[in-house]
């Protein structure tokens, strides 16, 4: 599998109070990553080292054929980037500021901007000060999109958007993810969202990946089981336990990689399964943070 | 590429660039009118370059506004961005630099042709005593070197972060401990003085600001 984002023992120290440790992730060509962490989890700050806006402590990144940041004049002609705050100057117009764009993408392909300037409902003669919070996210979109990059990455792009904008920010990237074959990653912590678009996902927190995956073995195969009669210690699981927890006369039992055939394990430990329960992506992702700030728990 | 950083240039120091045009184009004029008025005797000679030399001394300082605000012009919008957007911009951050300047630098010919113009109507204008002769090129170009000085040096610490900024607060505030200490110990020994002489006097950077600036002259 070729991936459009690699990682490998990234290290970058934000602060005195936050790094980010050994951080291996691998975005797989073509796919749409969701990118899934809390507030503050270092999102954002993996994304601005994966595009050589900060430099590594130490670790490898590499971006489709190259390495950041040593190659990131030439890979950043491939990407597109919607960061976290709206970084343009507000005194442009929409226009103006499509304008300045096209000088730098060679790529950049001036009858899709006019397509989704219409698609967006955006006035090319509007100030970017004067937009609103929504247009500016759409504008953001439409300068990632009309650049043509293999491989777009989006900071929370949807974040504080009322649900008629995200639906068409939404569609926009998926119709344009269909048509050419580009990789997404996207950064959120509105996990509802993702778990619609995205088929890869990746789960940050405190500067650590806890968990990469494609989303479908994400959904399917976090469960959440009630047993009755187990061992106080079980050894080897066929499954990845990630929470145990006591519930009147059983417990909870929170699993990853779960499998339908995986029940005969009960009985071979003296333990009873009364229900398997599906778990959202939303409550997966709950269950593996708190897996991750409280491994005793498992 | 360089027509898209000039375009932003021009946005963002148009009304700096105007003012300074008209302050550059209307300087040699106005320096001149006692000696360009037909309707008075011409100013004698020693008069005449009085009053030139008076009004000299607004060139280093319309320079120096020019460069400054320019400069500050450059990168206010890319501070205010966190230099989120240049930096995600394909190119290498050193020609994105070259870019900046290269547009600042074009936006500030407007004023100096500007003073080019101008002195060159005020001396064709102005009935000079014998023994005087217009200057207009010479000053010309002494007003672009001061310009551009300025600009570059403006531009530097602009393009700068906090951090620079604190650098060079720091050296200066060093500067002032170290003369004060020095004087304590020896009162004759004047470090500023010193700093003052390698960078004013020629060849220093900055001497071109300095002496006089004269449109008219022997």
């Amino acid at each position: 599998m070729s991936y459009a984002i690699e990682t490998r023992d990234l290290v970058y120290r934000a602060s005195k109070h936050f790094t980010l440790r050994n951080l291996n992730l691998k975005v797989p060509t073509g796919s749409i990553y969701g990118f899934l962490g809390a507030n503050g989890a270092g999102k954002t700050t993996t994304i601005r080292v994966a595009l050589g806006l900060l430099r590594p402590h130490s670790g490898l990144v590499r971006v489709l054929d190259g390495t950041m940041p040593g190659d990131a004049p030439r890979l950043l002609a491939r990407v597109g980037y919607v960061p976290e705050q709206p970084h343009l100057d507000p005194t442009f117009t929409v226009g103006e500021m499509l304008r300045f764009q096209a000088a730098f993408y060679k790529t950049w392909e001036n009858a899709r901007a006019a397509e989704l300037l219409l698609q967006f409902r955006l006035d090319e003669h509007h100030t970017i000060g004067r937009l609103s919070k929504g247009q500016k996210a759409k504008l953001l979109i439409l300068l990632a999109l009309a650049q043509r990059g293999e491989l777009l990455v989006l900071d929370e792009p949807t974040d504080g958007l009322d649900p008629v904008v995200r639906r068409d920010i939404l569609a926009a990237l998926v119709e344009y993810v269909s048509q050419h074959q580009a990789t997404i990653l996207i950064s959120s912590h509105l996990v509802h969202e993702l778990e619609r678009i995205c088929d890869w996902v990746g789960i940050v927190d405190d500067g650590r990946l806890i968990a990469e995956m494609p989303m479908a073995r994400l959904k399917d195969g976090t469960k959440r089981l009630r047993v009755r009669g187990a061992p106080a210690a079980v050894a080897e699981t066929p499954f990845t336990l990630l929470a145990r927890r006591a519930n009147g006369t059983g417990e909870t039992w929170v699993v990853r990689d779960w499998s339908p055939d995986m029940t005969s394990y009960f009985p071979s430990i003296g333990a009873l399964l009364d229900d398997v329960i599906d778990l959202d992506l939303e409550d997966g992702f709950v269950e593996l943070l708190r897996t991750s700030r409280d491994p005793a728990a498992a | 590429m360089f027509r898209a950083i000039l375009y932003s240039q021009w946005k963002w120091s148009r009304l700096i660039v105007a003012l300074g045009t008209i302050a550059g184009f209307a300087l040699p004029i106005v320096s001149l009118q006692g000696a360009a008025r037909g309707d008075r005797s011409p100013l004698d000679a020693e008069q005449l370059l009085r009053a030139v030399q008076g009004w000299g001394t607004l060139y280093p300082l319309l320079a120096t506004a020019l460069g400054l605000l320019v400069a500050v012009a450059s990168w206010a919008p890319d501070h205010r961005g966190r230099h989120v957007h240049a930096l995600t911009l394909p190119l290498p951050r050193w020609r994105y630099v070259l870019l900046r300047f290269g547009a600042g630098s074009t936006m500030l010919a407007t004023p100096i042709i500007a003073v080019c113009a101008g002195a060159l109507l005020a001396t064709v204008a102005a009935t000079l005593p014998p023994g005087l002769q217009g200057y207009p090129f010479a000053l010309t170009l002494r007003f672009a070197l001061a310009v551009l000085v300025a600009y570059a040096l403006f531009f530097a610490v602009s393009a700068g972060t906090a951090r620079t900024a604190g650098f060079i607060l720091s050296a200066i505030a060093l500067l002032v401990a170290v003369q004060i200490i020095a004087r304590v110990a020896n009162p004759d020994w004047d470090l500023a003085g010193h700093v003052q002489v390698v960078l004013v006097n020629w060849p220093g950077p900055l001497a071109v600001f300095t002496g006089r600036w004269m449109l008219i002259d022997v």
